[in-house]
């Protein structure tokens, strides 16, 4: 028998007239969901698998850090921005700390900036390691997140041996860094700064980075549920995600150029050889794709910068008490999640008078009600994965 | 205002130099603010009513797209906890926000005064999307109303808080039951002669 076109479409118009009437449900996901990375509750109208009108309903971790920042003195705030983004925790202490250095006018000498920046950037690789891990778990996929987290682990070793710590470090103080956890005399004043083997060994682990930048490419990049899964799935245009105040490696993902350590002079990155990566789609794979190669710009970075770490103290003369002069000032730095800054106002105490806390998961967050608008359920984990986002740097 | 205005002739005066000065000057004609600049911070104050018409100004005319933050600072001469002014202050809610560009990474900050007993300034949601929930967490901790914004409940907080936690007069309750034991920094150590230049008695919270 064969059908002639007039049946064909009488046909297909039976079917779109069978199409089910469909009631709206309200489904909350979260706040204790394992894809939300915290506390995070979203409240979502859904009918059928798409969602519409998506609410993110945060605070759950609220701690008041603004509050509690002005009273406290500026030595003991450190381990307060420690605790805002816990996956990076070294790369929360420096803008804060170089917010005080420039209204001090202090200048910091090399050895300690260099210092500083290898760590920074370690707090960058292994803050995208733990995305390496997570979102393919998100998707579904288990393996990789063996393959990252142990070179992770090989980082936040070495982090460990400089600091003392392995996610909250404290490890900053106005004007430079604190001797090495472990090094030099208790009784005698020698002051080793970095721990021996400290070079060979983070030479090692940025190559053994390397190695897992590939294999992740391998295993994650070449798998075809994953491109199903990312490509064109959560687009963000720059414009809109300017306008939200998304930054970092979300915004770069839709092509945006700009890269806070290329622009702000907050450590000396002028000093390095280091590409932006950009991406063009603005997809999830995409967002993917760019934190996989920041991790090995930032192996680049780490390598140049011990080649080239001058010698030299580790700390600049500063009083006993550290009080910072009248002023206020602005201070952002390129942290693993985006823009991270502190508005830091001072009156010549021992502590500060405010502190606005610019925390990047905060805005990139707050685009999830435009991108999630008419997704399908299972694209909303794949998307709010894709923005790498941690709870205690939306709350504070 | 009166006290502001003669802040920003000795910014001005001593910042000629700056190589900042000339884009400063330039976002502030264009807004009709003036231009501060503070350890490499470009800051805009503008007059409340043109709030608005600033960012859109920024935005659509300078090509700053990129939204950064919106807060507020109280400046008041009495606090409940937390360290005084060293002087008086005009009290008052200093409304500031930060945007960017895009292309060469530049930022300024625009700020505006507004009244501490009732807090008023129209919402830049309509210029920038970002802004919403900013603004919703400066409506909870500071008491500012939000003219024009779609959705002004409470962020962080629970609905029905009573108060504006990051106001001065906001008072921190576990300090007032119990001591803070991170006081012990401030004091000298015991044979140490360039000990601490200020006893920890001197400390508010102490």
């Amino acid at each position: 028998m064969t059908i002639d076109s007039d049946t064909i479409r009488h046909l297909s118009e039976v079917s779109v007239s069978v199409e089910l009437e469909t009631e709206d449900m309200t489904l909350n996901i979260g706040p204790q969901h394992p894809s939300t990375h915290g506390v995070l509750r979203l409240v979502a109208r859904v009918d059928g698998e798409r969602a519409f009108d998506v609410q993110p309903v945060i605070g759950y971790m609220h701690r008041g850090y603004e509050k509690l920042a002005e009273v406290r003195t500026y030595a003991q705030i450190t381990t307060i921005v420690n605790r805002i983004d816990w996956v990076s925790g070294y790369a929360n202490e420096i803008p804060f700390i170089v917010a005080c250095e420039k209204i001090m006018e202090l200048e910091v000498p090399p050895r300690a900036q260099y210092i500083r920046l290898i760590l920074t950037e370690m707090a960058r690789i292994a803050s995208h390691l733990v995305f390496m891990a997570s979102y393919p778990l998100e998707l579904g996929a288990a393996s990789p997140l063996f393959f990252a987290l142990r070179e992770r682990e090989r980082v936040l070793d070495l982090m460990e041996s400089v600091t003392g710590g392995r996610f909250h470090p404290n490890f900053n103080r106005v004007g430079g860094v604190k001797p090495a956890y472990g090094s030099g005399s208790q009784t005698r004043k020698i002051v080793q700064d970095l721990p021996a083997g400290f070079y060979r060994d983070a030479r090692a682990a940025m190559d053994r980075v390397l190695e897992v930048c590939d294999e992740l490419e391998n295993l994650v990049g070449g798998n075809e549920i994953i491109h199903a899964r990312t490509k064109g799935i959560g687009v963000i245009p720059a414009e809109v995600g300017a306008s939200f105040g998304l930054s970092g490696p979300n915004l770069r993902a839709s092509g945006v150029d700009l890269d806070l350590r290329k622009v702000e002079d907050y450590l000396p990155y002028g000093d390095f050889e280091f590409d932006v990566v950009t991406g063009t789609n603005g997809d999830c794979y995409d967002r993917w794709w760019v934190r996989l190669n920041e991790i090995r710009e930032s192996t680049r970075i780490v390598k140049q910068a011990i080649d080239g770490i001058p010698s030299g103290p580790i700390q600049a003369k500063v009083p006993k008490v550290i009080k910072v002069p009248k002023g206020e000032t602005y201070v952002r730095a390129e942290n693993p999640k985006g823009e991270m800054g502190y508005y830091l106002v001072s009156d010549g105490n021992n502590g500060p008078y405010r502190v606005k806390i610019r925390s990047a998961s905060f805005s990139n967050i707050s685009i999830l009600p435009w991108v999630l608008e008419g997704v399908l359920l299972p694209d909303i984990i794949a998307i709010m994965g894709s923005l790498d986002f941690v709870l205690g740097d939306v709350d504070r | 205002m009166t006290s502001n205005q003669s802040d920003v002739t000795e910014q001005t005066g001593t910042a000629t130099v700056h190589p900042l000065q000339e884009f400063a000057d330039g976002v502030a004609a264009a807004v009709g603010g003036v231009a501060e600049i503070h350890f490499g911070t470009v800051k805009v104050r503008v007059p409340a009513e043109w709030w608005v018409e600033t960012h859109r100004i920024a935005k659509e005319e300078l090509g700053f797209v990129f939204f950064s933050f919106l807060s507020a600072i109280e400046w008041a001469n009495d606090v409940a906890v937390g360290f005084p002014l060293s002087e008086p202050v005009e009290e008052r809610i200093e409304v500031i926000s930060t945007v960017g560009d895009l292309a060469e990474g530049r930022r300024v900050t625009f700020s505006t005064d507004i009244d501490r007993e009732n807090p008023t300034i129209a919402s830049i949601v309509g210029v920038y999307a970002g802004a919403n929930w900013h603004e919703r967490e400066a409506h909870e901790m500071f008491g500012i109303t939000f003219e024009g914004h779609p959705n002004l409940i409470n962020l962080y907080l629970p609905t029905g808080f009573v108060g504006h936690p990051l106001r001065k007069s906001f008072p921190l309750l576990s300090r007032e039951v119990k001591p803070w034991p991170g006081d012990v920094d401030v004091e000298g150590m015991p044979g140490d002669s360039g000990a601490a230049d200020e006893p920890s008695t001197e400390n508010p919270e102490a």
